[in-house]
């Protein structure tokens, strides 16, 4: 009896412990981002081009389930995530950064600013995002991610994000940049220009 | 020594269970939370429900575009009927795209201005394995559903007020319906 009841218990240990391991290594829980399981890492913009895919692992299903629910395909729509700076530093709202880029081989794109939770940061400033219907997709441009508003024109509020990331998506990417994203994706750049107080 | 085996084979057993039964299953409970969440929050089976304009108030999935406005429409394919999608034709970036209830994208059609000139933007979604819809009246591409339920969403480019209240207007000629195949 005694060992039928050990054996039970060793039985959903081991089911638990799978369990676990299986919601760890897909990014489910512990404090991997989606960024950190990417297959394309450009200038610190990660993209997991299996995203929607059929063919994508179970992994990939459920980390895109938790963290990316309802994203297209790669031939309709790519996105990359990044998380620090040009240091290297972590995306923080203590911080102001001005981020820099050229148009896009893509039909659309757009940047939009996400904290560690997935989520829109909870401000009202309705400056979440810059795209290329704002910034224009003919030539280079230049925004402020702040969690006050700039003087200048374009800008990305950090504000109540605490830590965050950002996502480039890319619409109707053109072919050469679904195939040879080192290539020919223009990688924004970010540039750290002062830290401070958060409001 | 050798009575360690027994148990040791059962622990490894379960931990390989528990790995893959749990990774199997979270798109899954995922997507049907999500859609019973839509349910509460007043979206119907069979219609589109054009979403409010994507703010941090508003958003219900993770990582919502902003610049984009969402109609929804759940399907459910068990009465072996099928799903007659039309999107209103909108000016800018427009898409329909279909996902299982496992979270898979299947399907994505493009439905912008020009996208489309000759069959117009209705799509036919039939359950797995049934016959390929035959009518005079319809000559838009047809897609199986892996899943008998799942969502369907239409995104249209909208990164302003003006854009959203675009798309409300567009959005009235959206339409999800169920089709009887006799």
């Amino acid at each position: 009896m005694m060992k039928s009841i050990k054996l039970a218990a060793l039985a959903l240990v081991g089911l638990a412990l799978g369990s676990m391991s299986a919601l760890w290594m897909s990014g489910l829980i512990g404090t991997a981002s989606i960024a950190s399981f990417a297959d394309v890492n450009i200038d610190g913009w990660a993209s997991d081009r299996s995203i929607g895919a059929a063919s994508a692992d179970a992994y990939t299903r459920a980390r895109v389930a938790r963290h990316g629910l309802l994203a297209l395909a790669k031939e309709e729509a790519i996105y990359f995530t990044r998380k620090t700076d040009d240091d290297g530093d972590p995306l923080s709202e203590g911080c102001t950064y001005q981020i820099s880029g050229r148009p896009q081989d893509a039909f659309w794109w757009s940047i939009t600013l996400y904290d560690a939770e997935s989520r829109l940061p909870m401000n009202d400033d309705d400056a979440l995002s810059i795209d290329a219907t704002t910034v224009g997709n003919t030539d280079a441009w230049t925004a402020i991610i702040a969690s006050r508003r700039p003087a200048s024109e374009h800008w990305l509020s950090s504000r109540s994000a605490d830590v965050f990331d950002l996502t480039l998506r890319l619409y109707r990417p053109a072919a050469n940049v679904i195939e040879h994203p080192h290539t020919n994706l223009v990688a924004p750049k970010i540039r750290k220009l002062e830290c401070g107080e958060t409001e | 020594m050798s009575r360690l085996i027994g148990p040791a084979l059962v622990f490894v057993a379960m931990v390989l269970i528990g790995h893959f039964a749990t990774l199997h299953m979270v798109p899954g409970v995922i997507m049907e939370k999500t859609m019973a969440r839509m349910e509460e929050s007043g979206i119907r089976p069979h219609q589109f429900t054009l979403a409010p304009r994507t703010t941090p108030q508003t958003q219900t999935v993770v990582r919502p575009s902003p610049d984009l406005a969402y109609s929804i429409c759940q399907f459910d394919l068990s009465g072996d009927q099928s799903v007659r999608v039309r999107a209103g034709l909108y000016a800018d970036y427009s898409s329909v795209s279909f996902f299982d209830a496992r979270t898979n994208n299947f399907a994505t059609v493009r439905v912008g201005a020009g996208d489309h000139p000759a069959s117009g933007s209705e799509i036919l979604l039939r359950a797995s394995g049934s016959a390929k819809f035959e009518s005079d009246s319809f000559a838009g591409p047809q897609f199986e559903a892996p899943t008998r339920r799942g969502l369907i969403l239409i995104r249209r480019l909208a990164p302003t007020e003006a854009a959203y209240n675009e798309v409300i207007s567009v959005s009235s000629s959206d339409s999800c319906a169920l089709v009887s195949r006799s």
